[in-house]
């Protein structure tokens, strides 16, 4: 990896950042214990000056000034840490350390320094510490000069100095060898991820992201991608399959309908039928072809919503008045066949749905019924709120039923059992139903009616079950 | 009934032309959005046919245009598009009915002629009165010739709305969806049920049967 494209990478951005902040913090702390400890040894260096010219302004009040001029040579022998400066009234020196007063103001009281003083270190080499001092004016007239030397501090905050820089140096090394680590690392997980989507958008839609459960966000987010993937893949296999349905289910018709203006045409040629009827044929079957054509689109459609988990256009309504309603459509065509109608419908029944489409669903299994039922037979028509919760319609009726073994089948498209054959229909109905409860989240459930009646049986019961509406 | 034709599909054009002339109405065709807001602002019209999706300034756009402009002629909306969304959005852009293609003739022109007769019974009537059959729509009672009938409540409503609709044809659909509010596919015709039940009270024991069937169309009633 190159540095320039390095930089752009987001966690090697982020550690130089980061080490950027870290060197700014230690510059300022490094900052902090200088100046702190430079105060720290001005104070002990001033505060043991002090204490030195206390001694000596007393050995000097107490005994005068040959005494203190004794004291001040016996520490000149001795290795003192002091420097000491004796001088007559007009700063000649008496005795010292010192050719000369750092202090050439002569002034009454006292009067502290910080200055540089020469000094040579154990190998003999000029060194200029700072040192601390103070000169008086003694009651005689001499002046007294006292000072230490603060070399110790500086050679020790010159060391620290140098550890910290050391510290900081390898920090910002280490820091930056993570940063690398990290990046690449990060680059790897991502590139990985990366080339997931990159194959996607060449169209592999099989693709994957590796998932190793560790539980990290670049495993969390290659779950997700995965996670999303399959149901993208899904939803395109529902639509290819959708659209193959659509071909499939619309040729039959198609060619249904070719075979019978084929014969019309001929019939027509041979002066059997006028042309008339032949248009009259052809349009009928045209609206046929487009009925089956609507269905389905409207299974597909349906389909593709249960998918992404959506009912299309959903209202809140009371399930218990569309029940009624149907009731209300069907009743008078149900008691024409001779059949006896009834219905029993609970008070609100709350529903979150596509009131056009459950209205459909409820219109093709109450058609249904009427249908199949010999004359003479019922029908019963129920809605009611299941102990679950759940809201179920039923239509029982007392025809032929259907056998245990089909009534999967019947809700495939175009399945028409054969004693359903002579009656009018696609084979379409119990289809829609099932998608409209599919896109609904609910189900169909077909069972057997009430038994032997009149002369006919089992029956048939078929329950659609949907949840209640969300807060209701 | 001088109606505007709005549609860009030549051949739907023609033939919508060609149909709606044949039922004895005076159509003018305009291909687009735009040539039909050009040719409704010269005015006269008492319908105006609007496909939903045209080149330029499509069917919506036509008719919010219009509405905004004061123009309340109905609007009868063609689109291919059926789902409920597509629906809405047409009727609250300000149309009037909302027609799916393909359609047959006789839904159209029933739902044309439908809309027509609309804005003339716009005033809160009391009473309908077709020929011999009197409603009145507060006591909510019907009589023929002097004879009270008794009608159950949906009943009432669909002879309402075919009273409303004297003269013309309606179609099976338009009696579910005006009616019974419902849109969708009744398999068998349960309308018809609805009807001869209606029929049989208020023709029957009169000689003049006035809710007449019309082939391939739907019901007229007749004064």
């Amino acid at each position: 990896m190159r540095l320039p494209s390095l930089l752009r990478r987001t966690p090697f951005r982020l550690t130089l950042l980061f080490l950027a902040l870290f060197a700014a913090a230690a510059s300022a702390i490094l900052g902090y214990v200088y100046v702190a400890s430079a105060a720290e040894a001005r104070a002990r260096a001033e505060s043991a000056v002090r204490a030195e010219l206390d001694t000596l302004t007393g050995i000097y009040r107490e005994r005068g000034s040959d005494a203190l001029n004794r004291a001040l040579v016996d520490r000149l022998i001795t290795d003192s840490p002091f420097l000491y400066l004796l001088m007559d009234r007009e700063g000649s020196v008496i005795t010292g350390s010192l050719t000369a007063s750092p202090i050439v103001d002569y002034a009454e009281g006292e009067q502290w320094i910080t200055y540089p003083y020469t000094d040579t270190d154990a190998e003999g080499r000029v060194t200029r510490p700072q040192a601390r001092g103070v000169q008086v004016r003694l009651a005689s007239g001499e002046l007294l000069f006292v000072a230490r030397s603060m070399g110790d501090t500086e050679a020790y905050l010159a060391r620290l100095t140098q550890a910290l820089w050391a510290a900081m140096g390898i920090v910002l090394l280490l820091g930056l060898a993570g940063g690398l680590f990290v990046s690449r690392n990060l680059e790897r997980s991502m590139g990985r991820l990366n080339r997931v989507v990159t194959a996607v958008q060449e169209g592999d839609l099989k693709a994957r992201a590796p998932v190793r459960n560790s539980g990290d966000e670049l495993d969390e987010l290659g779950q997700g991608l995965n996670v999303m993937l399959d149901r993208l893949e899904a939803s395109m296999a529902s639509i290819r399959h959708a659209g193959d349905a659509i071909a499939h289910d619309l040729r039959s018709p198609l060619t249904r309908m070719r075979a019978k203006l084929e014969v019309a045409l001929i019939d027509a040629e041979a002066g059997k039928i006028d042309g008339v009827d032949a248009l009259q044929l052809a349009l009928d079957e045209t609206d046929s072809l487009l009925k089956t054509f609507n269905t389905v689109l409207a299974i597909a459609r349906l389909q593709a919503a249960a998918g992404s988990g959506r009912t299309p256009d959903p209202t809140v309504f009371d399930a218990a008045e569309l029940a009624a309603d149907m009731a209300e459509l069907y009743e008078p065509a149900s008691e024409d066949k001779g059949l006896e109608f009834s219905a029993e419908i609970e008070r609100g029944l709350m529903i979150e749905a596509n009131r056009p489409f459950l209205a459909q669903a409820l219109a093709n299994i109450i058609d249904n019924a009427i249908k199949y039922t010999p004359t003479g037979g019922a029908v019963m028509l129920r809605a009611r709120r299941r102990s679950s919760g759940e809201i179920e319609f039923s239509v029982t009726d007392t025809g032929p039923g259907v056998p245990e073994g089909d009534r999967e089948r019947v809700i495939e498209r175009f399945v028409r059992l054969d004693n359903s054959r002579t009656e009018p229909g696609s084979g379409l109905g119990l289809a829609l139903v099932g998608a409209v409860m599919e896109a609904h989240g609910g189900r169909i459930q077909l069972d057997e009616g009430p038994g032997a009646y009149g002369g006919f049986g089992p029956g048939l019961r078929v329950a659609l079950v949907l949840p209640p509406a969300t807060g209701a | 009934m001088r109606i505007l034709v709005v549609e860009d599909d030549a051949d739907a054009a023609t033939a919508m032309v060609r149909g709606l002339t044949e039922a004895g109405h005076e159509v003018t065709h305009a291909v687009d959005g735009a040539f039909g807001l050009l040719e409704a602002q010269k005015g006269g019209y008492d319908v105006y046919v609007v496909d939903r999706m045209m080149p330029r300034l499509d069917g919506v756009g036509m008719v919010e245009t219009l509405r905004k402009d004061g123009d309340q002629t109905p609007v009868l909306f063609l689109s291919a598009l059926g789902e409920v969304e597509d629906r809405v959005t047409g009727l609250k852009a300000g149309a009037d009915d909302y027609l799916v293609k393909p359609y047959a003739f006789a839904e159209l022109i029933a739902r044309v002629e439908a809309l027509s007769r609309r804005r003339e019974t716009g005033s809160v009537a009391t009473m309908l009165k077709v020929g011999d059959l009197e409603m009145n729509l507060i006591a909510r009672t019907v009589h023929r010739a002097g004879q009270e009938i008794d009608l159950q409540p949906r009943e009432f409503q669909l002879l309402e709305f075919l009273m409303r609709h004297a003269g013309q044809s309606v179609t099976r659909t338009m009696l579910l969806e005006k009616v019974w509010e419902y849109h969708f596919d009744p398999q068998t015709n349960v309308i018809d049920v609805h009807i001869s039940r209606l029929r049989a009270k208020i023709d029957k024991g009169f000689d003049k049967a006035m809710l007449q069937t019309v082939r391939g169309a739907g019901y007229r009633l007749e004064a």
